[in-house]
């Protein structure tokens, strides 16, 4: 009797499992479209619904959902949803050798004959989702900058003025310190933002732009040359400028120590622009300054791009909205609705409404640009090199044996 | 169904139908994925459009590559080194805890008691980023240097000699719970009449713990041991919420089930293409491990049926 | 001289207790206080009281993301996935406890090898499965996965339990007439109740906060469990520390309370004495 009882609950809670499971699959279909957007920025939902509403007005049929997910956990999940074909509609796509293998392995759509898409934009900004034959595999939507934000009041205060050489930054470095204010904001605590924000946003001060580092890739030249080598020390020189404590440092806690006035200079990228528009004191930005005898560039990444899933149930509709952000009217309504410091890449000419976001523009006037030095083709190398910068700034081993230990693992 | 009266102990076929449920949602929600995915580990390729048979390649590689080695090695002995702080920390105050609030005679018990297992009812998540927060020198270095506490005010979570310690403290501190209630329920199991016995003996508190406890609940102890040792093999929440899925400071705090996690499932970021195969080679190596450390202890703390 | 003694030993055990205590719920405080500040005065005022209190954070947090929802999906999922872990492994650790054999002791071991292999290996396949059975993007989809998951702990722990049990009790009242499985509901199952709580508690943190599995089977916001629905508030928060630590705070609350509450009904059931003399 007790046996029937408890087979039949068994029975019951299986079958209100599967009753709820057929229920899901029989929604009706209606005219109204609901797509789906994929991305790691859990930080731009505000802005992205923004964008998004914008857009239903020019397609009033179709609701396009931002569904970010966290930056850690975004690669593993993307990854398993497209291996089972339960991906997004739209996501975003990284750029170079990780864009490409997704790609390759058929789960972004070919994007090449979206109207607007060759024509609106430069040689250069669509290379970096363009695979070696032409073709190209998402539509290019935000790049951005990397430059040093610096506290005005101190700077002010102390009598200092932008230094143009890294000398001159060293030796601003140095009167902070003296007189009790900490220089430099940045940690190591998440890795990541030492490498892509600092030193690949110094690196083409050192090494040059994108024609120079084609013949590192190429193996003309070697990655532990006198150019790296000079890199690496510079790391190791600004080191005693960070905070004390720096290996904890986490890059929220960067953020935190420049917008409450205890570090005077922050290295950082463009998209932090946003988190200090309410701050309490009068910040800019200048460019990492090369040193004496080297010309100073910048690295403007191309950063984010939106493709849409080869396995979308909605194909049209997915085109329609990659086609409307190749045009003037799409290109300028996203412009205005990405968060500060992300910067459009079509060819149009768009005004930016914040006054922080032309000033880095600005910087790029009469400078070469290139993207992160290991985006385009030495993506293996990142992790090795990430942690090189961080042993060399704790002092564990020197600038030439930091430059050695990459160039020995290049193919 | 007939009434099975006549033997005392009825034969397999009538205990299947009991196994039957447990069967079913074992098999096909857990047996089955996994020897799948297992099976994986003889492949590589990194989607199942592109895989391709590579037999014990990458076993090989595993062991040969200068990279992978390096890594798997680390991860290895750092989550031997987290198991022995855990049994450390863990186990040893979690029986401290059980000795302590079973002294009848003791006050306040049921509100230790109960405070002791509240870090066990938070997420991990909650727990990492709340430790996190903590050890920040940046947090609240002013303050307690102001307090005279100054030598508290150091990078715990960045230095690489005292990262997984702290880390294995943290995760400690999150479990003890466990521990501690597991073995005051079997130390209350004891019955009376032992206790009293080594009483009159003349026994005083260490020996009767020693010679007349610990046996009686080795079982338990048995049972924790090897709880805390799979689990320490395939913690990874910790570790990810407290630093990165990289095991910062340079891979000092990586173990198995981080290295697991970067190697099969989301790959290295920001490049974020996973080896399956490698994954589940490692997973493999895991799992004959831990077979390899529970069978001996099972035998020789568990009551044989 | 022998109530000295005890009282000197108590005193140790107390300072002992006293320690850990503060150890566990200092950075409790620590979590609760600092929630209602603002994202910089948690760093210039990081131990005591707020000096202005902000309800903000919790404003913003109830506002971004959908708490009760998430919530009721929670407690669905991790009610019904542990009642059923606890029938289906205590029925399977009855049979495997009184069923001598090599198949016996073999499938003892099949089931506590699946305590011992990371289930997220097999991510793609389960994905796959519960898209075939149609559970994608709904709370169901966790409920046959829970259960599998939590079934070799709970064989592993109650086989043991039953093991304990000594075989004279369950044999005098087969002699009186009884069937096995009335032995099981009426006779054994009572006595393991500490057992019981344990396999419940052991794996009612897991279910309650896992991620993993709602993060890669649930997109839909209305179908979301209470820790995949604050993480992303994570990201969107993760320049606002203070905004972090209140969404921090409500997801503990609920399962602290409710252990709060119970706590004394829990540690009598879990540390009942089973068996005695």
């Amino acid at each position: 009797m007790k046996k029937t009882l408890v087979l039949v609950m068994v029975f019951c809670m299986c079958f209100t499992v599967f009753a709820q499971g057929s229920k899901e699959a029989s929604a009706p279909a209606a005219q109204k479209v609901t797509l789906t957007m994929g991305s790691w920025r859990t930080d731009d939902v505000e802005q992205m619904n923004n964008l998004l509403a914008e857009y239903k007005k020019v397609a009033p049929n179709v609701e396009i959902k931002f569904q970010p997910t966290n930056p850690p956990d975004y690669n593993a999940t993307l990854r398993l949803q497209l291996d089972s074909k339960t991906g997004p509609d739209l996501m975003y796509a990284r750029s170079y050798a990780t864009g490409q293998e997704l790609f390759n392995a058929g789960y972004f759509a070919d994007c090449t004959d979206i109207p607007g898409l060759m024509t609106n934009f430069s040689a250069s900004n669509l290379a970096p989702w363009q695979m070696p034959d032409g073709r190209m595999f998402a539509v290019p939507f935000a790049a951005v900058s990397h430059a040093v934000y610096y506290n005005k009041d101190i700077f002010a205060k102390y009598g200092l003025s932008i230094p143009t050489t890294w000398e001159d930054f060293l030796s601003v470095c140095d009167t902070l310190q003296k007189a009790g204010v900490t220089p430099l904001a940045n940690g190591v605590a998440d890795e990541w933002d030492i490498l892509e924000c600092f030193f690949l946003g110094m690196l083409p001060n050192y090494v040059g732009g994108a024609s120079e580092r084609v013949k590192y890739e190429s193996g003309e030249k070697k990655l532990n040359d006198e150019n790296f080598v000079a890199a690496y020390q510079a790391m190791a020189d600004v080191a005693k400028y960070c905070p004390k404590g720096f290996e904890s440092v986490t890059y929220n806690d960067s953020q935190v120590l420049f917008n409450t006035q205890k570090a005077a200079m922050f290295v950082d990228g463009s998209w932090t622009a946003g988190v200090y528009k309410d701050a309490t004191f009068q910040w800019g930005v200048f460019a990492i300054p090369a040193p004496k005898g080297r010309k100073t560039a910048i690295c403007f990444h191309p950063d984010m791009a939106i493709t849409m899933n080869t396995a979308t149930t909605h194909p049209a509709e997915a085109k329609a909205f990659l086609a409307w952000l190749c045009t003037k009217e799409g290109a300028t309504t996203a412009s205005k609705n990405l968060p500060v410091g992300y910067f459009p890449m079509i060819n149009f000419e768009i005004t930016l409404d914040d006054p922080h976001a032309n000033e880095f523009l600005a910087l790029n006037a009469g400078k070469e640009t290139d993207a992160r030095f290991v985006w385009p083709a030495l993506m293996d190398l990142y992790s090795p090199m990430n942690q090189a910068v961080i042993k060399v700034m704790r002092g564990e081993i020197t600038a030439q044996q930091a430059a050695d230990s990459v160039a020995a693992l290049k193919k | 169904m007939k009434q099975v009266r006549n033997s005392i102990t009825p034969k397999g076929r009538y205990w299947i139908l009991y196994l039957l449920p447990a069967l079913l949602f074992y098999v096909v929600f857990m047996a089955w994925p996994l020897l799948d995915s297992l099976r994986l580990a003889f492949f590589t390729g990194n989607t199942p459009a592109t895989r391709s048979f590579v037999g014990w390649g990458n076993f090989r590689t595993l062991f040969t590559d200068e990279t992978h080695r390096v890594r798997y090695w680390g991860a290895f002995g750092n989550t031997w080194y987290f198991f022995f702080i855990n049994m450390l920390a863990q186990n040893c105050l979690g029986m401290l805890f059980a000795v302590i609030l079973t002294n009848p005679t003791m006050k306040g018990r049921s509100f230790y008691q109960t405070v002791i297992f509240i870090p066990t009812t938070f997420a991990v998540l909650v727990t990492g980023y709340l430790w996190k927060l903590l050890l920040n020198p940046v947090w609240c270095g002013d303050v307690l240097t102001k307090m005279h506490l100054g030598f508290l005010v150091r990078p715990w979570l960045g230095d690489q000699s005292t990262a997984l310690t702290c880390v294995a403290l943290i995760s400690c501190w999150q479990w003890m719970g466990i521990p501690t209630m597991m073995f005051v329920a079997a130390l209350r199991n004891i019955p009376d009449d032992c206790l009293e016995a080594a009483q009159i003996e003349g026994a005083n508190a260490w020996q009767t713990f020693w010679y007349v406890k610990y046996p009686m609940i080795l079982p338990v102890v048995g049972m924790i041991t090897i709880l805390t040792f799979v689990n320490n093999f395939n913690a990874f929440d910790v570790v990810f919420a407290t630093e990165n899925v990289n095991g910062a400071p340079s891979y000092a705090t990586d173990l198995i089930g981080t290295l697991f996690y970067r190697v099969g499932i989301a790959g290295q970021h920001p490049i974020g293409i996973p080896d399956a195969g490698m994954g589940a080679a490692i997973a493999t190596i895991t799992f004959f491990v831990l077979m390899a450390g529970v069978i001996p202890v099972l035998r020789y703390t568990q009551k044989e049926a | 001289m022998e109530r000295q003694t005890r009282t000197s030993r108590h005193i140790g055990s107390h300072v002992v207790m006293i320690l850990w205590c503060f150890v566990v719920l200092f950075p409790l405080w620590v979590l609760i206080v600092n929630s209602f500040k603002t994202r910089l005065t948690i760093y210039t005022n990081p131990f005591w009281i707020p000096k202005q209190w902000n309800f903000g954070n919790y404003r913003s947090v109830l506002r971004d993301g959908d708490f009760l929802t998430y919530f009721k999906n929670s407690l669905i999922v991790v009610v019904l996935s542990l009642f059923l872990v606890l029938v289906i492994s205590s029925l399977a650790s009855f049979a495997l406890s009184n069923w001598r054999g090599r198949t016996s002791r073999g499938l003892y071991l099949f089931f506590i090898a699946g305590m011992m292999l990371p289930i997220k290996i097999a991510s793609i396949k389960l994905l796959e499965l519960v898209r075939a059975l149609g559970l994608l993007n709904t709370i169901w989809s966790l409920v046959p996965i829970y259960i599998a998951m939590g079934l070799p702990i709970g064989v592993f722990v109650l086989t043991e339990f039953f093991r304990e049990v000594p075989h004279e009790l369950t044999e005098a009242a087969i002699i009186d007439g009884a069937s096995y499985l009335r032995v099981f509901g009426i006779i054994l199952l009572p006595l393991i109740r500490p057992a019981l709580a344990t396999v419940a508690i052991y794996n009612l943190i897991p279910f309650w906060n896992d991620l993993w599995f709602p993060l890669i089977f649930i997109n839909d916001e209305s179908q979301k469990t209470l820790l995949l629905g604050v993480t992303r508030l994570f990201g969107q928060y993760q320049t606002d520390w203070s905004k972090v630590l209140a969404v921090l705070t409500l997801s503990a609350i609920p399962v602290l309370l409710l252990y709060l509450s119970m706590s004394k009904q829990f540690i009598k059931g879990v540390t009942a004495g089973a068996v005695k003399g």
